[in-house]
């Protein structure tokens, strides 16, 4: 069947019909979409697939070992710093191994689009010795991630899936094939695997050592790893993922006279690398992201013949993603001539993301803003993660920091230690559940006094309004029940009818030296009705 | 055939709505297509965008290159200016004139128009004011994707019915207003290319043009060409500049006597 699909919901359809039982993520631009569509497939699978929007990334990547521990596939999608978070158990089941197909679906954002850096998961695979799989378009993503399930059973080992921005959220049409049934639950045979105490993880890390002959004749044998040779005595291109199609668009005809190796993937297939190599009088390596590829094959530049020429050379970009343009440019064509309007850079300004119309977060904000407004000296704001950051744009012009998910309070706690008074931390609902609660609970153990503000507006809004784990009195129970006293709890309504009166209740709470933790509650106007849609099942679930 | 579209706008716009419509009709005509968007953060009230890269065989990339597209289609006169580099010299822009001012640093509406204007191929329209005659304030993005219809090399009545099928489950009202939106668009586009191609120059008729009030059909051909002489005759620019200025709405098929002089 075919079928209009993003590079997201390709990996979903493909996971759903390579028969998964179970999928777990955690919402993250440009992944949130391949777990959105498994949940709209999820009620027709046989018996329905399982899983949730999990806690944060490392609970996800757990929930989706304990499924494939017991015999059945699951998929577990992230974003490229959720893996990150994720890294503990990412290292330890590549020791441990799977049982049931484990793939692991990590979307790199190269050009920072919508995250905090650009870091490049194949390093994260070839970190944990695990094979990875790079598609170029979006029928690989549905292909790739069928054959993901297939390569993880056969070889015991979880897959690495890296898609980037531009795949993730780019349409085509998708044929997919026959789905494959679930597996029958059957627990590993060999707890021993998965019970890594040293004597136990040193013969787990031998059987992984073991298996990668096996991966690595995968990845040289594998079709999507494709050598042309043209002669000796030609320049040669060794290129990965999507920067193949910006290849051809840029270079059009004049690829023909190249060398060609196209990668997808890895570990890299080495003796075909040999042969482009030895083949050619250069090698171009043309890849999305890191200069990964290039560092392997250049031995960091140590090798002196042939020539590699790339991002560390400085022939390519060193950051950003590739595009066609920026080819064109770096094999030394020339700028096509575009239309052009006389005074037009005059008329065109940024236009940069903002909070909505009448969003609480402005209106917590503001009340911040002036209760801090007059006290003396350099008053920061830790931020952190979702829609509030950008507070930090103007007009707010409001938090001073944002490093990851939940880095705002052990930052003030490290701001306070430092002797900074006041220490303030600004979280929203969705992060402080994701990585807020254990440094809040290293705050309320030593009463270290640090002013944190959750701001509660009930939704995980910045990547299109997932549920969130807690709201409302729950938050309020979670807070208390990791030590803060309960007159050190407030809630504010972030309104600007209540503005004087918040301002007041943030300048006393400042003014005591002790850990107080303020939470402002208002929902989410833009995600309104989905608020009221996930109450609704919340109360329900209660029943 | 290689044919690649910009769409942009502001995030809320229904940019990404245009595009799924054009991807589905692109696709039942047999073409192939590449279709990236902008998701997250920059939906916030920020510049968005989506290509659709449409072409009678297999398509490589999923950007689009500096000046090879063949359209900017923007719900927001700024945003068309913001990918007027994508455009071939001989590309068009359809864009609505209703300026969205959220940043502070928004240039003076003259000055955008100026430029604007001064495009070659270029279909202004006044989208707000036609979504409002449809019926549904925030079918702006329809009118436009009626206004480029007749350039796209998919046939109107495949977009229509593909945009009958995005509205299906919303209602019959919606479904409705929506169709009637974009049937003002095209009205609007064809007149245009009919202006422009009858050698009315192009300031002219991007002046004229934002001020009619559209039928969800074609204007009448006698009216249209009544409309082509008096727009080449020599005062016609000043007439145009001051139906601009004036704000005015104009039913076309009541011809061009309120330009007299």
């Amino acid at each position: 069947m075919d079928r209009i699909l993003l590079g997201d919901e390709a990996v979903a359809l493909g996971a759903v019909e390579a028969g998964i039982s179970a999928a777990y993520a955690y919402p993250g631009t440009p992944s949130t979409e391949i777990f959105e569509t498994i949940r709209q497939h999820a009620a027709e699978a046989k018996p329905p697939i399982r899983g949730l929007w999990s806690t944060n990334e490392k609970v996800a990547l757990e929930e989706g070992v304990g499924v494939s521990y017991a015999g059945k596939r699951a998929l577990v999608s992230m974003k490229h710093v959720g893996l990150n978070v994720a890294a503990d158990p990412f290292m330890n089941v590549a020791v441990a191994g799977a049982h049931g197909g484990l793939v692991i679906a990590v979307a790199d954002d190269p050009s920072m689009h919508s995250s905090q850096n650009e870091q490049d998961s194949r390093y994260f695979a070839d970190f944990a010795q695990v094979p990875c799989l790079e598609p170029s378009n979006q029928q690989e993503c549905y292909d790739f991630t069928r054959q993901a399930f297939e390569l993880s059973e056969r070889l015991h080992v979880p897959v690495l899936l890296r898609l980037v921005t531009r795949l993730a959220h780019s349409r085509a049409v998708v044929s997919s094939s026959p789905p494959r049934p679930q597996n029958t639950a059957r627990y590993v045979d060999d707890a021993s695997l998965y019970t890594l105490i040293p004597s136990n993880a040193r013969r787990a890390y031998g059987k992984l050592l073991d298996k990668q002959p096996a991966i690595a004749e995968h990845a040289e044998g594998h079709p999507a790893n494709a050598l042309t040779l043209r002669g000796e005595g030609r320049p040669g291109i060794l290129v990965s993922g999507v920067a193949w199609n910006y290849l051809q668009e840029a270079l059009g005809p004049a690829l023909e006279q190249y060398n060609l190796l196209r990668v997808g993937v890895y570990p890299l297939p080495v003796r075909k690398v040999r042969q482009l190599l030895d083949a050619s009088t250069e090698v171009w390596v043309v890849e999305e992201g890191y200069p990964f590829i290039e560092r392997y094959v250049s031995a960091q530049g140590l090798l002196r013949e042939p020539p590699i020429r790339g991002k560390l050379t400085g022939h390519l970009p060193r950051s950003g993603e590739l595009t066609p343009d920026a080819l064109r440019q770096s094999f030394g064509l020339p700028v096509r001539e575009a239309l052009r309007l006389r005074g037009l850079d005059e008329v065109l300004v940024g236009r940069p993301p903002r909070l909505c119309d009448a969003c609480p977060h402005d209106d917590a904000y503001a009340a911040i803003h002036e209760a801090i407004a007059d006290i003396e000296g350099d008053v920061r704001v830790q931020g952190d993660i979702g829609c509030y950051a950008l507070g930090y744009l103007k007009p707010q012009q409001a938090i001073h920091s944002c490093l990851c998910m939940g880095a705002s309070i052990g930052m003030a706690i490290g701001a306070a230690h430092a002797g900074m008074r006041p220490a303030l931390a600004v979280i929203g609902d969705g992060t402080f559940t994701h990585s807020g609660m254990a440094p809040l609970l290293d705050a309320a153990r030593e009463n270290i006094p640090v002013k944190v503000f959750i701001l509660d507006n009930s939704i995980v809004a910045m990547t299109g309004g997932q549920p969130t784990m807690a709201t409302d009195e729950q938050v309020v129970d979670l807070v208390a029940g990791l030590g803060v006293a309960r007159d050190r709890i407030h809630i504010i309504s972030p309104t600007p009818q209540r503005k004087a009166e918040n301002v007041r209740l943030i300048r006393a709470e400042i003014d005591r030296d002790c850990l107080s933790v303020i939470i402002a509650r208002r929902a989410c106007v833009t995600y309104a009705k989905v608020i009221k849609e996930h109450r609704r099942c919340r109360n329900a679930a209660a029943v | 055939m290689n044919y690649d579209l910009v769409i942009c706008g502001v995030g809320g716009q229904g940019v990404l709505s245009i595009a799924w419509v054009v991807d589905q009709a692109a696709v039942e005509a047999g073409f192939h297509i590449k279709q990236p968007e902008v998701h997250g953060m920059a939906q916030r009230g920020g510049a968005v965008s989506a290509f659709v890269r449409i072409a009678d065989a297999p398509i490589a990339s999923d950007l689009v290159a500096d000046g090879t597209a063949s359209m900017v289609l923007s719900v927001e006169p700024m945003e068309a200016l913001r990918y007027a580099r994508m455009l071939r010299p001989d590309g068009w822009i359809v864009t609505d004139i209703t300026p969205l001012k959220n940043v502070a640093t928004y240039p003076e509406a003259g000055r955008l128009f100026e430029v604007l204007f001064s495009a070659p191929r270029l279909i202004a329209v006044d989208a707000a004011a036609l979504a409002r005659r449809a019926g549904m304030v925030k079918a702006n993005n329809m009118v436009m994707l009626g206004a480029a219809a007749s350039l796209l090399p998919v046939p109107a009545d495949l977009v229509e019915k593909h945009l009958r099928a995005l509205f299906a489950g919303k209602g019959e009202r919606m479904v409705g207003a929506n169709v009637k939106a974009f049937r003002m668009g095209d009205a609007a586009g064809r007149f245009t290319v009919a202006l422009l191609g009858g050698g009315v120059p192009a300031p002219v008729v991007a002046r004229v043009v934002p001020r009619l009030a559209f039928e969800a059909r074609p204007v009448d051909e006698q009216e249209m060409a009544r409309w082509l002489d008096r727009l080449r005759a020599p005062d016609a620019q000043a007439a145009a500049a001051r139906l601009f200025d004036s704000g005015e709405t104009v039913e076309p098929d009541r011809g061009p006597s309120v330009l007299a002089a």
